[in-house]
């Protein structure tokens, strides 16, 4: 029994890290590099978004409807560099050491099998930039004034203001799940700038980020069926320098249109209930089919 | 004859590679990593909700007592994708399922794999590539 659980634990090892290379496989290490320095050349997301705006001579704001690139259907995330893993080339993001060692923490728990989603757990919201890297369907509504990013998972909605409007002023400014995001088009490319983030966690045995991150993004249409986004994120309390990640989104074949995205309630089925247990993993409450007093916790 | 058959066995390179679950809504820690049960059972409901669906299947026990176990599995959205739709399993439908159990013994499990009686597979997180269609 040693020996199967020893050969899992190498097939975990020998599988991760292959995913990764493979979601981060469509880009080379030296374009990795080229995009990471593009953030590293200016201090905060507001001077980087300021510069492509001056690059994109301003960019757009509330463009016509035909010259706005056409992001219907249902999306999927079909990989890409996560916030802490490397990048194509094993390019490292600069850790604070308190980061990395809630990251070296939250490994050696999940190799324990313990885990908990303090966001998502209780249908929370994954947030933003976690919402990035959620699974599941997502449908891009493309509009003038504004764009909307939405995903199925917990029934969220960016909405990214493209009429020329600012942020709100520093006074009217308060934590927000999803951030407040504005933008402009520069011809096909939606250009992104997102602050008043909230401090919350980033995921499973994942580092909180803090209210002073700040994202750019760009989103481009690269083929049919395929958008990817570029992300620069700034948070002084997770990374020593800007860094930098690529997500990709594929248009779903959904040919007969039969799927299509539906509300999210964890309180509907109440099989779905689950808690965090005494020590700090996911268990399911009382099932519905059991009975009541047949829960114990896992024997890990 | 509705018989009862657990298999309990390690079979980690294949259930690592082939596993296809999402798990966003929560981990799926509490189940097992690696061991699967497989029952002949009776569909006694099928709960297609977000964020997670359930099949609930009436399995006879050797001594006749009847134990309804719970298959966990993706939402709506994502069983569909894989082929999986709410008439494929009425109740009374008869079948043989495989899933991984959870660590603290209730009767649930993470669902796999599904083969009605009339031979028709289900894999609601995705066909793995060894299960290929020739």
């Amino acid at each position: 029994m040693k020996l199967f659980k020893k050969l899992a634990v190498l097939v975990i090892l020998a599988t991760v890290p292959a995913t990764v290379f493979a979601q981060g496989g469509r880009q080379s290490p030296d374009e990795f590099r080229r995009m990471l320095d593009v953030g590293l050349k200016h201090r905060t997301a507001s001077e980087l978004y300021e510069a492509l705006k001056t690059d994109a001579h301003g960019g757009k704001q509330s463009p016509p409807y035909d010259q706005l690139p056409d992001w219907s259907g249902l999306w999927t995330a079909a990989g890409g560099n996560s916030f802490f893993d490397p990048g194509p080339g094993g390019i490292m993001p600069k850790l604070k050491p308190a980061v990395a060692a809630v990251l070296k923490q939250g490994a050696e728990l999940a190799a324990k099998g313990i885990e908990y989603d303090e966001n998502l757990s209780q249908c929370g919201p994954p947030g933003f930039p976690r919402w990035l890297v959620i699974p599941f369907l997502r449908e891009f509504i493309v509009r003038p004034e504004q764009t909307w990013l939405t995903s199925e998972t917990v029934n969220n909605v960016r909405r990214i203001y493209t009429d020329g409007r600012s942020h709100p002023a520093p006074e009217e400014r308060y934590p927000l799940y999803y951030g407040d995001s504005i933008g402009f088009w520069d011809g096909p490319k939606l250009v992104i700038h997102t602050n008043q983030l909230m401090t919350r966690s980033m995921g499973r045995q994942q580092p909180s980020q803090s209210d002073q991150m700040e994202t750019v993004e760009i989103w481009q249409k690269v083929r049919a069926g395929v958008i990817e986004a570029d992300v620069w994120i700034y948070d002084p309390a997770l990374y020593l320098e800007p860094w930098y990640l690529k997500r990709t989104y594929n248009q779903l074949p959904n040919p007969t249109k039969s799927v299509r995205i539906q509300y999210w309630n964890c309180n509907e089925n109440p099989n779905n209930e689950v808690y965090k247990t005494p020590d700090g993993s996911t268990n399911y409450k009382d099932l519905t089919f059991t009975n009541k007093n047949d829960s114990k916790e896992p024997t890990r | 004859m509705i018989g009862n058959r657990i298999n309990a066995a390690v079979f980690a390179t294949a259930m690592l590679l082939a596993s296809t679950s999402l798990q966003a809504h929560h981990s799926a820690v509490m189940f097992e990593e690696t061991k699967e049960v497989t029952f002949e059972g009776v569909v006694k409901e099928f709960q297609f909700t977000n964020p997670h669906s359930w099949l609930l299947v009436d399995v006879t026990n050797k001594d006749g007592s009847v134990t309804t176990w719970g298959f966990e599995a993706e939402g709506p959205s994502t069983l569909l994708r894989n082929g999986v739709r709410p008439a494929d399993f009425r109740s009374g439908t008869k079948l043989t399922i495989t899933g991984r159990p959870m660590r603290d013994g209730r009767p649930g499990a993470l669902w796999r794999k599904a083969v009605r009686a009339d031979g028709v597979e289900f894999y609601p997180g995705g066909r793995p590539a060894s299960a290929a269609r020739p």
